[in-house]
């Protein structure tokens, strides 16, 4: 009886969930970056796109082969939660710096260069 | 544990900030920057012998395979770019030394720049997606950090945070294109990848789209190009000279790489529109270059319109006949601009570092009291306009003869109408440097530093050495394109 349940538990989450909710999360990231002032809300929508393409690699490596976990996304993902921890780090501190140069958090106030 | 170019630098790398300690207690001035020089010297030496190596079949690092390590496999391509990478490292450090002496925390900046240009080895090493990610990230994270690093100014703060914010968001796309990639073949291994792809459905082209758009970003191709033109200008000279000499390369290389080595089979659909941005993105950048006064930032729009040489080239390397013609003009246009546009960057540099401004009002004029500079930055405007004895000339042929070759003739004319426009404003800044009679507030203004001098005199050296002797360069890209084709 519980193995059965297990079974239909198994079968009621399936990799095209995982992909649809990295694919929302990847949409939330770039409107996040398109739309938000503020400029700690800007790293958070990195954040949020890196940790998209994260899940997507760990239901990949889950779903690719019954009972067997790939290793290789697994390194990947911890690895690549530490290189945005990197980018996290310098970011926050520009925004720090910004902070300090213009007294304000919005990202529209940036506006001395015209690229 | 990376193939002995990348440890070399690691180790410089890592233990620079102990020798900055070191020059506080000795009071020895400038150990640092003859510290990296000294490391890159050794890496580019240790290049030579993975060349030879390389010259029969790609070398495979690490030999023992297993799945945590990290995957390198070196080329004649790769070891074409990491030389480009290495020599523009070394010239810019040489270079820094006298620019940066004013500046605080010299021991970071050494620290960063030979990170930087370790992970652009890295990048043009690597042999999976995943290496040549990380690599990348290593790459962009010490060029934001440089492009803020005069951190007391208002401008690289903004020109940084604006780099930082569109530039990461193009790593996570890349991320989330490698992440479809692997769950469409289960591996990241160029070699195991390409012809994976082929029998695929849509899901391919959406990954490639996603990889193509991140390194698009770093490329500076057109509608994702508004980061350059403020971060370029922004950070301290030998930083823009690197910056648009060779990161933006990184991404014309990573471009290249992954459209002939891991999606191959998906050959010539993507001709025509790669070729059309080329012709938007030339376009753009010279019309914007017109335009400017700031002299950074006009050679900051100039490398755009390059990037749009090189991807045009790119773009006629369609069938297999054409495959190696294309690439070798675009592997060569990359060495070219590389060479050109870090001695345009380095000669405005000295000018900036003598006149205090960057606006080319007041710089009008200042050949005059500098002539030596003067003469040289001529060298590389004329160079990168395509006048005949200098190395421009030879690239831009051979981009336009790729564009004949695989008929596409009206795209070809609006080339030759970008470099006519290109050479107009080349022409203007010649006029306003050198022509002007100097104003009253340019009397100080003298000639600048000695070792200034000498990577700005060694670059424009190689822009008319190239020019003159071209063969043996054509023959080392022409190997280059010819490895890559043979790979996909």
């Amino acid at each position: 009886m519980s193995n059965n349940l297990k079974e239909e538990r198994k079968e009621m989450i399936t990799l095209n969930h995982y992909l649809a909710f990295s694919a929302i999360l990847f949409t939330v990231g770039v409107y996040c970056l398109a739309t938000k002032r503020n400029m700690i809300r800007l790293v958070l929508g990195i954040e949020i796109l890196i940790n998209a393409a994260n899940i997507n690699f760990i239901a990949f490596s889950a779903f690719r082969s019954k009972g067997f976990i790939d290793p290789l996304a697994h390194s990947i993902v911890i690895i690549s939660i530490s290189l945005a921890g990197c980018v996290t780090a310098v970011a926050l501190a520009l925004v720090v710096y910004a902070y300090k140069h213009y007294g304000t958090l919005d990202v529209r106030k940036l506006r001395r260069l015209s690229g | 544990m990376f193939s002995q170019p990348i440890d070399t630098l690691i180790v410089f790398t890592v233990t620079t900030p102990l020798i900055g300690w070191l020059e506080t207690k000795i009071h020895l001035k400038n150990l640092c920057g003859v510290y990296i020089a000294a490391g890159l010297i050794f890496s580019g030496l240790s290049l030579r012998e993975l060349f030879i190596k390389a010259l029969s079949e790609p070398v495979t690092l690490p030999v023992k395979t297993s799945p945590f390590s990290s995957c390198l496999v070196i080329d004649r391509l790769s070891v074409f770019m990491a030389l480009i990478f290495t020599i523009l490292g070394l010239l810019a450090t040489v270079y820094s030394i006298e620019y940066m002496k004013e500046d605080d925390g010299i021991p970071f900046y050494y620290t960063l720049l030979s990170a930087m240009i370790c992970g652009m080895l890295g990048v043009a090493f690597a042999g999976d997606f995943f290496t040549l990610f990380v690599f990348w990230e290593l790459m962009c994270i010490s060029s934001y950090a440089l492009v803020a690093f005069r951190k007391h100014e208002w401008e690289p703060i903004e020109a940084g945070l604006k780099y930082l914010v569109m530039s990461s968001a193009g790593s996570a796309s890349i991320l989330f294109g490698i992440s479809l990639l692997y769950g469409l073949t289960g591996t990241l291994s160029f070699t195991q990848t390409s012809g994976m792809v082929i029998n695929s459905n849509i899901w391919g082209y959406i990954s490639l789209s996603f990889i193509l758009l991140g390194f698009g970003v770093k490329a500076a191709i057109f509608p994702l190009h508004m980061w350059l033109p403020d971060a370029h200008p922004a950070a301290p000279t030998p930083i823009s000279a690197l910056l648009s000499g060779i990161v933006i390369k990184t991404g014309v290389y990573a471009i290249i790489r992954s459209l002939f080595s891991i999606y191959s089979p998906i050959n010539s659909s993507w001709q025509a529109a790669l070729m059309a941005i080329a012709i938007l993105t030339m376009s753009y950048g010279n019309l914007a270059a017109l335009l400017q006064d700031d002299i950074k930032r006009l050679l900051a729009y100039s490398s755009i319109a390059q990037i749009g040489y090189i991807l045009f080239a790119v773009s006629t390397a369609t069938t297999q006949a054409n495959a190696v013609l294309g690439l070798t003009a675009a592997l060569m246009h990359i060495m070219n601009h590389a060479l050109m546009k870090c001695l345009l960057f380095l000669c405005a540099g000295a000018f900036i570092y003598r006149a205090g401004t960057r606006s080319l009002a007041r710089l009008s004029g200042i050949g005059r009291r500098m002539p030596l500079t003067a003469v040289t930055f001529a060298i590389g405007a004329l160079a990168i306009s395509g006048i005949p004895p200098l190395n421009g000339f030879i690239s831009e042929l051979m981009i336009i003869y790729s564009g004949i070759r695989c008929n596409a003739y009206i795209p070809t004319v609006i080339l030759l109408v970008n470099i006519l426009l290109g050479f107009a404003y080349y022409l203007r800044l010649i006029r306003i440097i050198i022509w002007s009679s100097p104003s009253g507030r340019l009397n100080k203004a003298h000639e600048a530093p000695f070792l200034m001098l000498i990577p700005i005199a060694l670059l424009a050296l190689a822009c008319i050495a190239i020019g003159i002797y071209p063969s043996p360069f054509i023959e080392f890209a022409r190997q280059a394109a010819e490895s890559l084709v043979a790979s996909g």
